[in-house]
């Protein structure tokens, strides 16, 4: 049997990969080509968005993209505001000219300060959060002018752990890395080409300078995975990943976590009135025959 | 027929598309006819996609629905196996898959065992076949027919045998999940998939012909990875994974002849033994004789004693001297 299928490409150090994560990236690679291609056709649609952060999710998605259906049919948007590091767009910059797809820049600093004016008691949580809607916001209406879907880029860490600002981010018309932990993403990343830089460099919402995801939640992304996947995917109880290693203290704090962020993961209740209620007992697929656009 | 070839159509169908999967359905016949197929194999529901939801009933057929009647007559001279939500004259919807000979449905095999757990929710939408039956066929073998989980359930492939089925055929809609790199071909729901497939090729010392779809539905990939399995467990055909495509294998009815005269395990199965034991844990689990196994004091038809029987709820209470 062949244990090193799938393996990062890249030496070791690049990242640490947990061995309980470790997927075979040649059928990851395959399944989202099929899924992003799948999510189209059903749709009628040959193009497809996204938000190009500078970041590693955004940067998979996009190469992701472009595997599945040619970069000619991509459009990254980069929106950086103006305390944005500067070197988050030149990342960006650096992905969109290695896929050689179409790119946009769109600088959202009149917008949201526009919005804010003198308002200096906006918190930096509120400010992140309207951000985020405001990039929904311009990509929903390049959806529009580019004929291409919104394609997510939000992992499944952050929206376990409820990183992810609700209508912000987190909408999209699919997501094909939202099944991905951190560490898969980086492995997936590795195997496909993302840039060095990007898988290496530490990742942040970038809402400002110096600021990263690890120093601000006080976990690595490699050891919030594991514990994830044990309480997660594998069912493990408290007692048994504490067995595993991991400190009650965190287990017990991240649990916490991920059940206050349920709801961000969720479509909203509709309150049951009528005898067919959609998502209730009105049950279809997103796609049904005769709804495409074309 | 001393040699049928056996072609798998492994399809990636058009979710509520009957019409646009009726045609693909007629091409791969053709297709496989000039193939010189014997005997072609078609997904679970692909005729219709998989997670249909409330679509199931809008893309239900009958038996005499005039679109299957045209697919039935396309496979004079040919076997196939074609799946489709049934309804019943009593409307009742079924995952059937059909086996098609010479222009008529020679069986129609009602799923019967609907997963319900996990990311399947099929209960809700499906009634549950009550018939398992081995069917002759124009091949020379008989045949026994299985849709998807059927085989995550022991006794089928093994009734199937027993009632002289010589080719198991289960077509499937399966979704691929667990990309863990360890993993023997990299992803989880295919290892689980050959290890039955050879396990029950074995076993039953009968041929296994697994046919899987490809594509997309919403969230789930099927991963194809479609198989026909010798009785001696060998791999006679292996589809690739997530690949469309008609695939064809050869097999020759000597082989299964062989394999159970010099292991004959069927002929050494206790199917009384089944009946007897059976018989027996039904009576237990309704309480209706005593539980070997449940622990002393027991209620009838409940494997585990109240700590203080004083107290148990009325008729639970032990009679007598338990």
């Amino acid at each position: 049997m062949n244990t090193d299928r799938g393996a990062p490409s890249t030496p070791a150090a690049a990242f640490a990969l947990p061995a309980e994560l470790a997927i075979d990236t040649d059928i990851a690679r395959r399944v989202i080509a099929e899924f992003i291609r799948g999510q189209l056709g059903q749709a009628g649609f040959q193009r497809a968005v996204l938000g190009l952060s500078g970041g590693i999710d955004s940067a998979l998605v996009a190469y992701l993209v472009a595997e599945a259906i040619g970069a000619q049919q991509l459009l990254c948007v980069l929106m950086p505001y103006r305390t944005s590091s500067p070197a988050s767009r030149a990342d960006a910059e650096e992905v969109v000219r290695r896929l050689g797809c179409a790119s946009e820049l769109v600088d959202i600093s009149p917008m949201v300060d526009g919005f804010y004016g003198s308002d200096t008691d906006a918190s930096v949580l509120r400010r992140g959060n309207f951000m985020a809607r405001m990039r929904m916001s311009v990509l929903y209406d390049r959806s529009v002018t580019f004929e291409g879907l919104v394609v997510g880029t939000g992992n499944k860490t952050e929206s376990l752990i409820g990183y992810t600002t609700i209508f912000g981010d987190s909408a999209c018309a699919f997501n094909p890395v939202g099944d991905l932990y951190k560490s898969q993403i980086r492995q997936v990343s590795a195997a496909i080409g993302v840039p060095d830089e990007i898988i290496r460099k530490a990742p942040s919402a970038d809402l400002w300078p110096g600021q990263t995801d690890e120093a601000e939640a006080g976990f690595s992304y490699p050891e919030l995975d594991r514990l994830l996947f044990w309480r997660i995917d594998k069912r493990r109880s408290v007692d048994e990943v504490v067995a595993l290693g991991f400190s009650r203290e965190l287990v017990e704090r991240v649990d916490r976590m991920v059940a206050s962020a349920e709801f961000k993961r969720q479509v909203p209740p509709i309150a049951k009135l009528g005898p067919r209620t959609a998502g209730i007992d009105y049950l279809y697929p997103r796609r049904r025959p005769g709804s495409a656009r074309r | 027929m001393d040699s049928v070839r056996i072609a798998l159509a492994q399809i990636a169908p058009q979710l509520g598309a009957l019409e646009a999967n009726l045609v693909t359905h007629h091409d791969l016949l053709e297709e496989a006819r000039g193939a010189g197929a014997d005997l072609v194999v078609f997904p679970e529901l692909g005729l219709t996609g998989y997670l249909l939801q409330d679509l199931a009933a809008e893309v239900a057929m009958r038996l005499d629905d005039p679109r299957l009647t045209r697919l039935v007559a396309a496979t004079r001279d040919l076997s196939a196996v074609v799946s489709f939500v049934e309804e019943s004259a009593d409307h009742r919807l079924f995952i059937s898959a059909a086996l098609l000979e010479d222009g008529e449905i020679r069986h129609v095999h009602r799923k019967l065992f609907l997963p319900t757990y996990g990311l399947f929710d099929e209960r809700r939408f499906f009634a549950q076949g009550d018939l398992l039956r081995a069917v002759p066929s124009r091949l020379g073998p008989g045949i026994g027919l299985a849709v998807c989980e059927d085989f995550w359930h022991l006794s089928v492939p093994q009734i199937l045998a027993l009632d002289g089925a010589q080719i198991l055929i289960n077509v499937s809609s399966s979704p691929g999940r667990d990309l863990a790199a360890t993993n023997e071909v990299g992803l989880g729901t295919a290892t689980s998939w050959r290890t039955l497939m050879r396990t029950y090729a074995q076993l039953t010392t009968s041929f296994v012909v697994f046919c899987n779809r490809v594509g997309v539905d919403e969230s789930i990939s099927f991963w194809g990875g479609s198989e026909v399995i010798a009785p001696t467990g060998a791999v006679l055909l292996s589809a690739p994974l997530y690949d469309e495509g008609l695939f064809t294998a050869d097999i020759a009815t000597a082989d299964l002849r062989r394999e159970r005269i010099g292991l004959p395990l069927l002929r050494d199965e206790r199917p009384e033994l089944h009946v007897r034991e059976l018989s027996r844990i039904i009576a237990e689990r309704a309480g209706l004789a005593p539980d070997m196994t449940s622990q002393p004091g027991a209620a009838p038809g409940l494997d585990i004693a109240p700590a203080d029987p004083e107290h148990a709820p009325i008729g639970f209470r032990p009679g007598g001297d338990g």
